[in-house]
């Protein structure tokens, strides 16, 4: 008779403890794989909207722009500078900026004004997918300006209104005109929304008297490429120009990013602990209820590491049915989060560290999600496990037929 | 008397016991000699040292001094791991309280000791299958211990204990828990098994049935031996 036939057979003795311990880990195991494709989905969506509306993987600076960023600190030639990049495997578009005061018939207001070309643009980002309403900006649309949501409510404008931007041309003289509101965006990050412009870079250059130069260029990496090595390859090719990360340049949300995730391993781990504790305790329970049983198949010839073995298959086929139980139970669950998500009404767009939280929060479900619920799972358990099995193993055969 | 060596014998065996600050001797000097095909019965008053020799005989405890051998070899030379073979191996049990595994069956309970082994599955139904017919509880070989009498969870237990053909099998009351016309079917099931195969039974009893029925009667009183008589059975 096979240890895994008796093993069986003691797990159903008592079936009501074996089932609560089963629909416990299953639970747990449940709770687990959604709690951390929900947290998963909103840190890749966090990230993501770091790196895809707006900052990318790797930033590119004039030299001198720490000390003295505007108009006229400017990356010489940025073509060449992107040509490079692409020959070093990297994607790149190139920005300009500059600060200004944007007007309506009803309010004014400090803005940002960002100036690029949506063809080369797009290769690198993917803001266009965030407007929330109109359109984005076109060649054939030169005063066409796309603008964020606080910043169309703080002017009082919507699609088709008109607003001036004033500020100061390259050359000293005022640089102002009458731009139309040709789309505006949803939630991006607190700073696009209240204040950014974003332009043509041909009008942009009209508009500053700014021939050539570019003050950033943003750069993104194949997926595959580790971020550090794709700031060797773009430091390379930019010679004196400054390239930094998205992690240095936003390093509190770099850092509230990694700690959530270590948060969410924390909060698995006091899940799984009160599991442990559990399943300790039903371990414990099965191996008190046969110490005198134990003790008979001792005296029988059964040696320590099969009495081990034999608690510790009892565990295991629990564990592998709440795995499968929990795991099954989940996908469901899972599908729908990725699929439709949870909508989470009025805190969309809210910010969280200057980010905009998306309005329907989905999950992200990969295999290494439910490897490492699982494999926890199987640690905890594991732990639980042995400290019953190495008494019963332990077990003085002449002692234990004697236990009531 | 038989000359051949003999498959159990104490020499000078004392066994302490302390329970908290008192000393107690189970044990004091004890010489037994147990040789192969003997039908043999310890009987003695409570507290006389009976169980503690039959523990000591089955390898589940070591002498506190004195020398225990089983088939020839010294208990105390063994290591845990060692006894627990020698107990898989050379000896066989039937406890009071029959001590079945209740998830098993009777043919399963039978066989668990030539499972422990290593014998393959086929040649422990063989084996099993003709010795709980000979039991006569061939026709219950399927049914749990909850589904047996107490008579037949003992003939289960005796089954268990002689199917690996041990050295010695070692009794603890065997007739205790069951009523008079079972413990007399059971005696004869042991004195068939002696003589027909020349199975060697050391019984610890307080039952006068048990004491009529065996060959030899060893009296332990304060832990030595105060009678051993050969009785005709």
């Amino acid at each position: 008779m096979t240890l895994l036939r008796i093993a069986w057979r003691n797990v159903w003795r008592n079936s009501r403890r074996s089932l609560v311990t089963i629909a416990a880990m299953a639970f747990a195991l449940w709770t687990t794989i959604l709690y951390s494709g929900l947290v998963q989905g909103y840190l890749d969506s966090m990230e993501g909207d770091v790196l895809d509306l707006e900052v990318g993987d790797l930033q590119i600076h004039p030299e001198a722009w720490d000390d003295e960023p505007g108009l006229s600190t400017v990356i010489e030639d940025p073509a060449a500078l992107v040509a490079a990049l692409e020959e070093a495997g990297l994607t790149a578009t190139v920005r300009l900026l500059s600060g200004g005061l944007a007007a309506s018939d009803e309010a004014s207001a400090g803005v940002v004004l960002r100036g690029l070309d949506p063809v080369a643009d797009a290769r690198a980002l993917k803001l266009p997918e965030r407007l929330g309403e109109g359109r984005w900006l076109a060649a054939d649309a030169p005063k066409g300006v796309v603008i964020g949501r606080r910043l169309a409510r703080a002017l009082g404008v919507g699609l088709g209104d008109e607003l001036v931007v004033l500020s100061q041309a390259a050359d000293g003289s005022v640089a102002n005109d009458l731009f139309a509101v040709r789309g505006i965006l949803g939630p991006v990050s607190e700073g696009t929304d209240r204040a950014a412009i974003f332009l043509l870079d041909t009008t942009f250059r009209e508009l500053f008297v700014l021939p050539r130069g570019a003050h950033e260029i943003i750069v993104r990496r194949p997926a595959d490429l580790p971020l550090d090595e794709a700031a060797a390859r773009a430091r390379t090719a930019a010679g004196p120009a400054v390239v930094q990360t998205w992690r240095e340049l936003l390093p509190t949300i770099a850092t509230m990013l990694d700690s959530s995730r270590s948060v969410m391993v924390f909060v698995f781990l006091i899940i799984y602990l009160a599991i442990g504790i559990l399943v300790l305790n039903a371990v414990l329970m099965a191996v008190f209820e046969r110490v005198r049983e134990l003790g008979v198949m001792k005296a029988l010839g059964m040696g320590p590491w099969a009495v081990l073995a034999l608690i510790v298959t009892e565990t295991a086929i629990q564990t592998v049915l709440a795995i499968a139980v929990g795991t099954l139970l989940a996908a469901p669950f899972a599908w729908y989060l990725t699929v439709h998500g949870i909508n989470v009404g009025a805190l969309g767009g809210t910010a969280v560290m200057g980010l905009a939280m998306a309005e329907v929060w989905t999950g992200s479900y990969d295999l290494q999600n439910l490897t490492t619920a699982v494999v926890l799972l199987l640690v905890i358990v594991a732990f639980a496990t042995l400290i019953p099995a190495i008494r019963a193993a332990r077990l003085r055969p002449i002692d234990a037929m004697r236990y009531q | 008397m038989t000359t051949s060596p003999p498959v159990l014998s104490f020499e000078g065996v004392t066994k302490v016991f302390h329970q908290g600050d008192v000393e107690v001797r189970a044990l004091r000097g004890l010489d037994l000699v147990v040789h192969p095909g003997e039908l043999t019965a310890i009987v003695g008053p409570s507290g006389s040292g009976k169980s503690t020799a039959l523990h000591l005989a089955g390898a589940l405890d070591v002498p506190t001094t004195g020398t225990v051998r089983v088939d020839g070899v010294d208990l105390a030379t063994l290591t845990a791991r060692e006894r627990a073979a020698l107990r898989r191996d050379r000896i066989g049990f039937v406890f009071q309280s029959y001590n079945l595994v209740p998830v098993m069956s009777a043919h399963e309970n039978a066989a668990s000791v030539l499972a422990l082994q290593g014998v393959p599955e086929a040649e422990q139904r063989t084996r099993v299958a003709s010795l709980l017919e000979e039991l006569g509880i061939g026709d219950l070989a399927d049914r749990r211990p909850d589904q047996l009498s107490g008579g037949q969870q003992q003939r289960v237990a005796i089954a268990r204990a002689v199917a690996a053909r041990p050295a010695v099998v070692l009794g603890d009351e065997p007739t205790a828990n069951v009523d008079s016309a079972t413990a007399e079917r059971l005696l004869d099931l042991i004195r068939s098994l002696n003589e027909r195969h020349g199975t060697t039974f050391l019984l610890s009893t307080h039952d006068e049935r048990v004491m009529k029925r065996v060959r030899r009667v060893v009296t332990l009183v304060d832990g030595k031996v105060a009678s051993d008589e050969t009785v005709g059975g």
